[in-house]
C-alpha cells in the first residue's frame, strides 16, 4: 500500500463536510431528502428570489453544538455567519452563507484507532485535534446534458457542518482511521447519517511532506470533493508520492487545488493559486450574531452518547469481552445498547453474549438485510435492529440455558437459530423440542454404574485409572447413547469420576 | 363629489367607507380615471392592473357588507414600489434585468396589507435597484415632480411620492436605504417615514443594502402616515433582523409640545439653499413657541456619514445583486458561450450605469488588500456615528435638520456627476446607519418647490415623530396638498 | 488609498464586461469617489465595532418543513428549462 520512504514525513488535514439530519434546510424551511425528482425541494429561499431572507433552523444549530460536545470541543457564546461571494450556476445567491471568524464549535479532538497486527489485535491509539466546525449551506447539483448543463436546486441550502482537523494526520491509515472514527460519532449521536453513497460526507484533504525532523511544514495542495474513504486514501497515498517525487527530483511543490478521479485513481489540477478565488467575505447583514445559552449547551450535553473508545475499554476492561466481540459491538451504536440490555438481563456472562451478537446476530441480521455502506467499503453493512426478530432478554434467557448446563453449546446454535426465525423464548424451543438435557441424578447414576459394569469399557477404566485423564471420555459416549443425548454432560463427568474413584 | 375623491386624505376615505357613503369600487373607480388623466404626466406607475385592483375592491366590498371589514385600510388603494413582492405582480426594481419575473410570492407588507383589506394598487416606479437619489435610474421610465415637470421628483422612492403629490394614490410604500422615502417626500411636498430599522420585517423587499434597508409609509399626512405604519409594523419570523414580539414596543408620543428638540451644529451650513433654510428655521421657530425646549447638539462625526454609507451600501450591494446572473430568473443574454460568459452578457446587458458603478465600488471595498481600509474602517465608523446619535438623542426627543439641502433639481441636471448626487443624501444618511426612525415631513416652498424638514428620534421613537410632525401640520397648510396638473 | 484600483480585475471580480469607454469613466469617477472616502481612512475609529445586533435561540426557525414552490414554478420563472432543471451552458469543470 503506502510505501512512504522513512526519510520523509506526510502531513494530512482535512476537512470534512456532513450534511446534519434534520427535516427542513439550514435557512429556510424546505424539506430536503435523497431521490426527490429535480427542483421539488425548493422554496423561494431556496432559490434566492430577490426579497428572500435566511433564517437560521434551531435543529440545525443544536445538531452542530452536539457534535462539539461529542468531540469535547468549545461552544462559543456567540456565533455569526459570514457571505463566501462566488458566481457559480449551482450557487443560488452567488454567495454561500458560511461561517468564517465565529464558528459555532471550537477545538475538540477525535480519537482514532489504528489497525492492529492482526484483526483480533487491538491497534495504537491516537488523538486528532479539530480546529473547529462550521455549519453552511450546500449547493445545488450540476449535471451535463448534452451541449449544455443542467441545475438542479434540491441540494441546495441543506445544512452542512463543515470539520476542519488540525494538520495531525499523518498517514493513509491515520486519514481512514479518522473518518471511520468521526462517522461512527456523527451517526451514534444522531448528529448525521453520513451515508456517503447519498453524497452526505464529503472531503477536502490537505496534504504536504517534509523530511523527518523539519519543523517547517512543506507547500501544501488541497484535493477537493472526495466523497468514500478509499478516496482519500488513495489521494494521500497518490499525493504523497507525488510531492516526493517532485522534491527528489529538485522540482518545488505548487500550492494549487486539485480533484481526483477515482476511476483513473488519478489527481488533477483544477487551479494554481494565481486564479485562487478573492471570496470578499463579509458579514451576512441578514443573520444577526447568534447568541448560544448555556442551557441550551448543558441540555445537548445529556444526549452526548458514550465515546466510541470508552465503551471499548469498558467492555475489554470491566466485562473481559475479548478485543475482536468489543470492537464490534461499539462501532454501531444501537448494538452496543442492544448487548448491554442483554447482559441487563444476566450479567454473570457478558463474553457468551458478546459472542452469540457479536458473531450469530450479526451474521442472521446482515443475511436478512442487504449491502454495505458506500463511502466505507470495508465497514460491515449498517443492521438494523428495529426489525430483529430476537429481544435482548431472550438472547440473554439462551446464554442462561447454556450457562446452567440446561443445554449444551452445540444446541445452543440449534436453538438460536430457531429463534431467530420464530422469535420465541429459548426455553420455549428447548421444551418444544425436548432438547432439555437429563439432569436426574438417580436415574444417571443408575445408566452410569451399568456403563461402567460393561466390560467393553474395562480397558478404558483400567487406562483411566492408571493416569490417562482422556480415558474416561470412552465411557462417555455409551451414556449419551442410552439417555438419547439428553444427559447433562456436566453432570456425567462429575457422576463417572464419582464412581471410578 | 367623486371627481375629487383624489384629493382626499385615507383617514377621510376610511370614514366615508365605514359609513356606507362610499364604495371601494366607486373609489378605485375614480383613481383609475384620474389615473388615465395623470399618469403618462407624472410616470409614478410601471405597471397598473386596471381589472385586478377593481375586483380587490369589489371582494373589500363585499367583505364589509357581510359585516367583516378588516379595519380602518378596508378598501383603500395602497400602491406599491416596484421592489417590494406581491404574489402574481412584476417585481422590476425598475430594472431590465428583472423585467420578464413575476413575483411568485408575497412580501411580508403585502400579506400584512391583505389583512387589513387594503387595495394593492400598481408598482410604483423607482431607480434602479433603488440606487439613486432622482429616479432617473430607472430603467422603465422617468418620472417627474408633480409639481414642476421638468424636475426630479427625488429617489429612489420617487414614484411612490409622485404618485401622491399627483393625487394618484391616497397611500404608498417605499423604501429607504439612505434617505429614498424621506428625499423624495420632501422634494413633493409629501409625508414620508423611515421607521426604526427592524421595525417593518423586509421579508419580500428587493435587498439593496440589507443592513440599511427598511419599507415606510408615505401619505399626503402624518395622520395617513401613521394609519399605514400600524398596518405594516408587525413582528415576522422570516426576518432575523426584525424585532420579536417582545421588544417592539414603540415608545409612547407624549405630549408634542414639550419635546426637546435638538438642532445639530452646523448642520444648516452645508450648501443648504437659503430658502431652505428659511423654511426649516421657521418650523424651530415654530416649536420653540409651541413650548418645546431647542438646543443645540454635537455629531462631530457627521462628516463621515456620506463616505461611510458608500462604502457599506455598496458592499453589501455588490454581494446582493451577485444573484442576478440570468440563470434562474430575470434576464438572460443570448450571446453566450460558457456560463462565466453568459453570466457576464446577462449582467452587462441587465443592469444600468448606476448599479454597475455601485456594483463595482462594493466589489473594490471588499476585495483582498483592500477590505480592512475600506469596509472594516466603514462598519468601524458606523458604530462611532452610531454612538454619536444615540448619545445626543438622549439629550433631546429629536433632532431637526432640512430634509434634503436643496429643492428638486432639473431632470438630467446632476446625471454625470455621481458624487453630488451622493451629497443629496447628507442629512438623511445617519438614520440609515444608526438604524434610527426618521421622518420628513412638508414644511414650505422653495418657491413653487416643495420644502420638508426632518427629524430622527431614538429607537422605536415613532410616535413621538408623528407626534410632532402632526402638531406641526395642523397649524400649516401643506397636509393634503397636491401639485394642479 | 486608492492606488492598486484595478477596473479589469474588478469587472471580472463582478462578473461585468465593460466597454473601454465604460471602463475610463468608471475608473475616474471611482477614483472620484474614493477620493472623497479619505475622511473615513483619517479618522479617529473605534478600535472594535460595537455589534448592537445579537439575537438569541428565540429567533430561531423550528425544524419544521415548509411548502415549496414545486419544479414547474421553478422552471416557469426560468429563462431557459428542460426536464424539471434549469439549463445552462455547459459548465466546465471549475470553470469559476
Amino acid at each position: 500500500m503506502s510505501n512512504v520512504p522513512s526519510d520523509w514525513e506526510v502531513v494530512i488535514g482535512l476537512e470534512v463536510h456532513v450534511q446534519l439530519h434534520t427535516r427542513a434546510k439550514v435557512f429556510a424551511s424546505s424539506p430536503w431528502g435523497f431521490g426527490k425528482e429535480p427542483n421539488e425541494q425548493v422554496d423561494p429561499v431556496v432559490l434566492g428570489l430577490p426579497g428572500t431572507l435566511p433564517v437560521v433552523n434551531r435543529e440545525a444549530v443544536e445538531k452542530s453544538i452536539l457534535f462539539g460536545l461529542v468531540v469535547g470541543a468549545e461552544i462559543p457564546e456567540h456565533c455569526a455567519w459570514d457571505r463566501k461571494n462566488y458566481f457559480y450556476p449551482d450557487n443560488p445567491k452567488n454567495y454561500q452563507l458560511t461561517q468564517k471568524d465565529f464558528p459555532v464549535v471550537v477545538g475538540g479532538q477525535v480519537e482514532i484507532e489504528l489497525p492492529g497486527a492482526s484483526r483480533n489485535v487491538m491497534g495504537e491509539h491516537k488523538f486528532i485535534r479539530i480546529h473547529h466546525a462550521h455549519l453552511e449551506e450546500d449547493v445545488g447539483k450540476l449535471s451535463h446534458a448534452g451541449s449544455g448543463s443542467l441545475v438542479d436546486y434540491n441540494r441546495a441550502g441543506v445544512p452542512l457542518l463543515e470539520i476542519v482537523t488540525e494538520p495531525d494526520l499523518r498517514s493513509s491509515a491515520e486519514a481512514e482511521a479518522f473518518l471511520r472514527s468521526l462517522v461512527a460519532m456523527l451517526t451514534q449521536a444522531g448528529v448525521a447519517d453520513c451515508d456517503m453513497e447519498k453524497g452526505q460526507l464529503r472531503c477536502d484533504c490537505n496534504v504536504s511532506v517534509r523530511r523527518r525532523g523539519a519543523e517547517k511544514l512543506g507547500t501544501r495542495t488541497e484535493t477537493k470533493n472526495l466523497n468514500s474513504i478509499s478516496s482519500v486514501r488513495d489521494t494521500v497515498i497518490y499525493e504523497t508520492a507525488r510531492q516526493i517525487r517532485e522534491l527528489e527530483a529538485g522540482r518545488s511543490i505548487t500550492q494549487e487545488t486539485r480533484g481526483w478521479n477515482a476511476e483513473l485513481a488519478r489527481g488533477y489540477v483544477l487551479r494554481d493559486k494565481e486564479d485562487a478565488h478573492d471570496y470578499r467575505y463579509f458579514p451576512d447583514p441578514d443573520i444577526p450574531t447568534l447568541k448560544i445559552s448555556r442551557e441550551t449547551v448543558t441540555r445537548l450535553a445529556k444526549q452526548v452518547p458514550e465515546n466510541l473508545y470508552d465503551r471499548q475499554r469498558r467492555y475489554v476492561e470491566k466485562l473481559g469481552l475479548p478485543y475482536t466481540a468489543a470492537s464490534v459491538l461499539v462501532n454501531d451504536r444501537a448494538l452496543a445498547e442492544w448487548f448491554e440490555a442483554a447482559v441487563a438481563a444476566h450479567p454473570a456472562n457478558p463474553s457468551g453474549i458478546a459472542n452469540l451478537v457479536a458473531n450469530d446476530l450479526l451474521r442472521d441480521l446482515a443475511a436478512s438485510a442487504g449491502a454495505a455502506g458506500a463511502f466505507d467499503e470495508a465497514a460491515p453493512a449498517p443492521v438494523s435492529l428495529a426489525s430483529c426478530p430476537i429481544k435482548p432478554a431472550q438472547l440473554a434467557g439462551l446464554v442462561k440455558l447454556t450457562d446452567d448446563g440446561v443445554i449444551s453449546k452445540q444446541q445452543a446454535k440449534e436453538v438460536f437459530a430457531e429463534m431467530f426465525k420464530t422469535g420465541q423464548d429459548a426455553a420455549a424451543i428447548v421444551d418444544a423440542k425436548g432438547l432439555r438435557q437429563n439432569s436426574d441424578t438417580g436415574e444417571l447414576e443408575k445408566i452410569v454404574q451399568e456403563v461402567i459394569a460393561d466390560p467393553a469399557v474395562a480397558k478404558s477404566i483400567a487406562e483411566y485409572r492408571a493416569g490417562n485423564e482422556k480415558a474416561i471420555n470412552a465411557l462417555k459416549g455409551p451414556i449419551m447413547k442410552r439417555t438419547q443425548g439428553k444427559a447433562n454432560p456436566v453432570l456425567i463427568d462429575q457422576l463417572l469420576r464419582k464412581f471410578l474413584a | 363629489m367623486a371627481d375629487a375623491l383624489h384629493t382626499l386624505s385615507a383617514a377621510e376615505l376610511g370614514r366615508r367607507l365605514a359609513a356606507g357613503t362610499l364604495t371601494s369600487r366607486a373609489l378605485c373607480e375614480a383613481l383609475l380615471v384620474r389615473y388615465q388623466a395623470v399618469n403618462e404626466k407624472v410616470g409614478a406607475f410601471t405597471h397598473l392592473d386596471q381589472a385586478d385592483v377593481l375586483a380587490q375592491a369589489d371582494a373589500s366590498d363585499a367583505r364589509r357588507k357581510a359585516g367583516q371589514g378588516r379595519g380602518p385600510l378596508e378598501g383603500i388603494p395602497v400602491a406599491i414600489k416596484d421592489n417590494i413582492a406581491v404574489k402574481g405582480q412584476p417585481l422590476t426594481c425598475s430594472s431590465k434585468m428583472l423585467a420578464p419575473l413575476v413575483s411568485p410570492y408575497d412580501s411580508h407588507v403585502a400579506e400584512r396589507l391583505r389583512a387589513a383589506g387594503a387595495i394593492l394598487y400598481g408598482r410604483l416606479n423607482m431607480d434602479e435597484f433603488a440606487m439613486g437619489s432622482s429616479t432617473e435610474n430607472s430603467a422603465i421610465r422617468k418620472t417627474f415632480n408633480p409639481w414642476d415637470l421638468a424636475r426630479i421628483p427625488g429617489g429612489s422612492s420617487g414614484g411612490s411620492a409622485a404618485a401622491l403629490a399627483a393625487g394618484l394614490v391616497p397611500l404608498s410604500l417605499g423604501s429607504d436605504t439612505g434617505g429614498s422615502i424621506r428625499q423624495p417626500a420632501s422634494h413633493c411636498g409629501v409625508v414620508g417615514l423611515k421607521p426604526t430599522y427592524g421595525l417593518i420585517s423586509r421579508f419580500g423587499l428587493v435587498a439593496f443594502a440589507s443592513s440599511l434597508d427598511q419599507i415606510g409609509p408615505m401619505a399626503r399626512s402624518v395622520e395617513d402616515c401613521e394609519l399605514l405604519l400600524n398596518a405594516l409594523a408587525s413582528a415576522d419570523a422570516r426576518d432575523m433582523t426584525c424585532f420579536g414580539p417582545s421588544d417592539r414596543a414603540l415608545t409612547a408620543a407624549g405630549d408634542a409640545k414639550k419635546l426637546r428638540i435638538g438642532i445639530p451644529k452646523g448642520f444648516l451650513g452645508k450648501g443648504v439653499a437659503p430658502e431652505v433654510a428659511a423654511a426649516v428655521n421657521a418650523a424651530v421657530e415654530f416649536y420653540r413657541a409651541q413650548g418645546c425646549a431647542i438646543s443645540e447638539v454635537e455629531l462631530p462625526s457627521a462628516d463621515l456619514a456620506v463616505p461611510t454609507y458608500y462604502v457599506v451600501a455598496t458592499a453589501e450591494a455588490s454581494s446582493n445583486l451577485g444573484r442576478y446572473d440570468g440563470v434562474r430568473y430575470g434576464h438572460r443574454s443570448t450571446a453566450a458561450g460558457t456560463p462565466v460568459e453568459m453570466m457576464t452578457a446577462s449582467r452587462s446587458e441587465g443592469f444600468g450605469p448606476e448599479v454597475k458603478r455601485r456594483i463595482l465600488l462594493g466589489t473594490f471595498v471588499l476585495s483582498a488588500g483592500y477590505a480592512d481600509a475600506y469596509y472594516v474602517r466603514a462598519l468601524r465608523a458606523r458604530a462611532k456615528i452610531r454612538a454619536e446619535y444615540l448619545a445626543a438623542l438622549a439629550g433631546v426627543d429629536v433632532l431637526l435638520t432640512p430634509t434634503v439641502p436643496t429643492p428638486a433639481f432639473k431632470v438630467g441636471e446632476k446625471a454625470s456627476d455621481p458624487l453630488q448626487l451622493y451629497l443629496e443624501d447628507i442629512f438623511t444618511i445617519p438614520a440609515n446607519l444608526a438604524g434610527l426612525p426618521a421622518i420628513s415631513v412638508p414644511c414650505g416652498k422653495s418657491g413653487h418647490l416643495p420644502v420638508g424638514f426632518h427629524l430622527v428620534g431614538a429607537p422605536l421613537s415613532e410616535a413621538k415623530l408623528l407626534a410632532a410632525g402632526r402638531l406641526f401640520e395642523a397649524a400649516h397648510g401643506y397636509a393634503h396638498q397636491q401639485a394642479a396638473l | 488609498m486608492a492606488e492598486g484600483f484595478d477596473i479589469d480585475h474588478l469587472a471580472k471580480l463582478a462578473r461585468l464586461s465593460l466597454t473601454a469607454e465604460e471602463k475610463a469613466l468608471y475608473s475616474s469617477q471611482l477614483n472620484q469617489i474614493l477620493g472623497h472616502f479619505q475622511a473615513l481612512a483619517d479618522a479617529d475609529l473605534p478600535a472594535t465595532i460595537d455589534d448592537a445586533r445579537v439575537v438569541d435561540e428565540a429567533a430561531l426557525r423550528s425544524d419544521e418543513p415548509g411548502p415549496v414552490l414545486g419544479a414547474e414554478a421553478v422552471t416557469r420563472i426560468a429563462p431557459a428549462s428542460r426536464d424539471g432543471q434549469i439549463s445552462v451552458p455547459r459548465v466546465v469543470d471549475d470553470e469559476s
